[in-house]
């Protein structure tokens, strides 16, 4: 091999390599026009209260956003780590349900209920005359929006540490997650005195303005440039390389287990705090917020938008959705058999997505195989691997099911 | 002194059948070793063991003088031992480049890897690598792209970019056209100057134009060891490999 080059060389030279390993990387930050595209869109959807009067719109695009941050938080997982979690609603409920609670039990203080107590009406319905005693911390907002982002994550990291360590992946570790999210379902509806049950927690001040448009789109803002970010670091690339070949990242050193735990737990935060302003922006927050009926929604908004690439989820949220309000009043009957169609095309023609799509066409890397199959087939040969044949005594960790 | 590479009595069982019976090995460093033998030796699941992807029945593997033996598999990377599988192993979507890059030798710890920057260090050493195994003109290509021979090149380079001390290269030439075997041949001899390696090949020009020391397993068993010419004139080595000279 040739000697190992030194870092003495002449300027030109070393400016010549940079441009060559940026090319080779195929790697900007965030391009110029997508900065200048990013802040109009911000400054449109933050400005839209002073031009348009519309207030359905106006409590649309606050829902959109939160769900745009939910759907990055799927993609970070599924499209750059290849964990497909049918049950990251999970993390978003949590989140919800804590700002909720606040919210109603603030709202209860100041608005006592018909027969003069303040609690929420919900606990008041089942029986209970006070505040229980473990949610009275819950009158601090500030706590209660601290345990929304700190209590999900920690739950996403305790998943994490039960199943990825035990190297369980691919379709079993949506299962599970499947389950996660119907067993808090479950608990939900069957601790009714103090989640509110079927009903769900409703009826108190929410935030519907101006201010908390923009407050949203700065977390959302800061999200994606955050996950940009990460996806951009070295550890997305050993985020990607693990989606692309589990066996070849942990036979070259990594620790795959942890790497995964490290992006779950991140995406469950990235939940938890779209989930936090929902309940603040919405004002209804109920059980389904955490089923797996709505994870696997915005997997579907992930889908559609594009897997593995940040503004993916942002424009599958605001597409799908959109579509759905939109044609929801337009074919009351059949809205939602044009949007099954919908997402037959999109699974069947464009793979990557509108945005892989659109990419794959500008850069015109047809040769290459679609991103979705790569994964796919990553997919079947994590199963595969896992009905392996296995050596008599004890397998090693790696051989676990 | 105890050696470089040491196993002793190791025995693996797969589904009743023994595939490695209490098999001895030992290695010096920087030493080329090319393991022979009939199909179903137990040369790949030599190479399984060692490198923790499957747990032995019985028996230790030390390395450098320490235990390994029920290490996993990225333990047992950082204490220097890297592997090529016998399909080549790349991520797909990740360019050239980048599959270089995530090999690069360094802290592995999520946090550390969080923070870490390409250095002009590093991007050179990538760069040196990529011209070593002559794919620096496709650098940027997608790991998908690349034909079968330049996939087995590539994976080569990830190997080196990692800087083990010993590694062991599972077939590297299998379904390569003539060409394409003598440009492996000798970029694992050009490795060999700086590294130790294990080496699986069947392909007898292969063999011969690299090999220094050979070990023939079979059935589990260490069947022979020394240079290719006196291994060729074994008897046993014969005898498994053309049968017995009933009329001879």
């Amino acid at each position: 091999m040739a000697p190992k080059v030194g870092n003495n060389r002449a300027t030109a030279e070393r400016r010549q390599q940079r441009k060559r390993t940026r090319a080779a990387r195929k790697s900007t930050f965030i391009p110029l026009w997508a900065l200048l595209l990013g802040a109009a869109v911000v400054v449109a959807i933050g400005a839209y209260p002073s031009y348009g009067s519309n207030f359905y719109v106006l409590s649309l695009l606050g829902k959109f956003l939160c769900f745009a941050i939910f759907a990055l938080s799927i993609d970070l997982i599924w499209g750059y780590t290849g964990i497909l979690s049918l049950g990251q609603a999970v993390y978003f409920g949590i989140g919800a349900y804590f700002v909720a609670l606040s919210l109603k039990i603030n709202y209860a203080l100041e608005n006592p209920t018909r027969y003069g107590g303040k609690i929420p009406d919900f606990m008041e319905w089942n029986g209970l005359t006070e505040l229980p005693g473990f949610m009275t911390p819950l009158i601090s907002t500030p706590f209660a929006v601290a345990c929304a982002l700190v209590v999900p994550t920690l739950f996403a990291l305790l998943f994490g540490a039960i199943t990825f360590t035990r190297h369980i992946y691919g379709v079993y570790c949506a299962v599970i997650t499947l389950a996660e999210s119907l067993i808090l379902q479950e608990f939900i509806i069957e601790y009714q005195a103090y989640t509110g049950g079927f009903n769900g927690i409703t009826d108190y001040s929410n935030y519907t303005n101006q201010q908390f448009l923009w407050i949203i789109l700065a977390v959302t803002v800061v999200f994606f440039i955050g996950g940009r970010a990460l996806t951009h670091s070295r550890v997305g690339t050993v985020l990607k390389s693990i989606r692309d070949n589990d066996v070849r990242a942990e036979f070259m050193g990594y620790n795959v287990a942890n790497y995964r735990i490290f992006v779950f737990c991140v995406s469950a935060f990235m939940a938890a705090s779209a989930g936090a302003l929902y309940a603040a922006w919405v004002g209804l927050v109920s059980f389904l917020d955490t089923g797996p009926v709505f994870s696997i929604e915005a997997v579907i908004w992930t889908a559609v938008g594009g897997r593995a690439t940040i503004i993916g989820p942002f424009i599958g949220a605001f597409v799908v959705k959109g579509a759905e309000f939109f044609l929801s009043g337009v074919l009351a009957f059949w809205w939602q058999l044009v949007m099954g169609g919908l997402f037959v095309f999109v699974v069947l023609v464009m793979r990557d997505g509108i945005v892989g799509t659109i990419a794959n066409l500008l850069r015109r890397r047809r040769k290459h195989a679609p991103l979705a199959a790569v994964i796919e087939e990553s997919d079947r040969k994590a199963h595969d691997r896992q009905l392996d044949w296995q050596p008599e005594g004890n397998p090693t960790r790696s051989r676990e099911i | 002194m105890a050696s470089f590479l040491e196993i002793r009595g190791l025995t693996t069982k797969v589904a009743g059948f023994t595939i490695l019976n209490n098999l001895d090995f030992d290695m010096e460093q920087n030493e080329l070793r090319v393991l022979l033998g009939p199909n179903g030796a137990g040369k790949t699941t030599l190479i399984a063991m060692i490198t923790g992807q499957y747990k032995p029945f019985a028996g230790t593997i030390r390395f450098e003088d320490q235990d390994i033996t029920a290490l996993p598999p990225d333990r047992i990377f950082q204490t220097g031992i890297s592997r090529k599988f016998q399909v080549p192993n790349l991520y797909e979507t990740l360019s050239v480049f980048d599959n270089v890059m995530v090999s690069l030798r360094g802290n592995r710890k999520v946090f550390r890897t969080l923070f870490r920057t390409l250095t002009p260090e590093d991007e050179d050493r990538i760069w040196e690598i990529l011209e070593f195994i002559g794919l620096a003109d496709k650098a940027s290509d997608a790991a998908d792209t690349l034909s079968h021979g330049e996939r087995q090149w590539l994976e080569l380079g990830m190997l080196i970019s990692s800087n083990p001390k010993l590694l062991l290269l599972d077939e590297p030439t299998t379904g390569m056209t003539e060409e394409g075997k003598e440009k492996t041949a000798a970029l694992i001899q050009e490795i060999a100057r700086t590294h130790s390696i294990i080496l699986v090949e069947h392909d007898m020009h292969v063999v011969r134009q690299i090999a220094r020391k050979v070990t023939v397993l079979h059935q589990g068993q260490r069947l022979a060891e020394g240079t290719l010419a006196e291994v060729v004139e074994n008897d046993l080595v014969r005898e498994v490999y053309l049968g017995k000279g009933k009329y001879g």
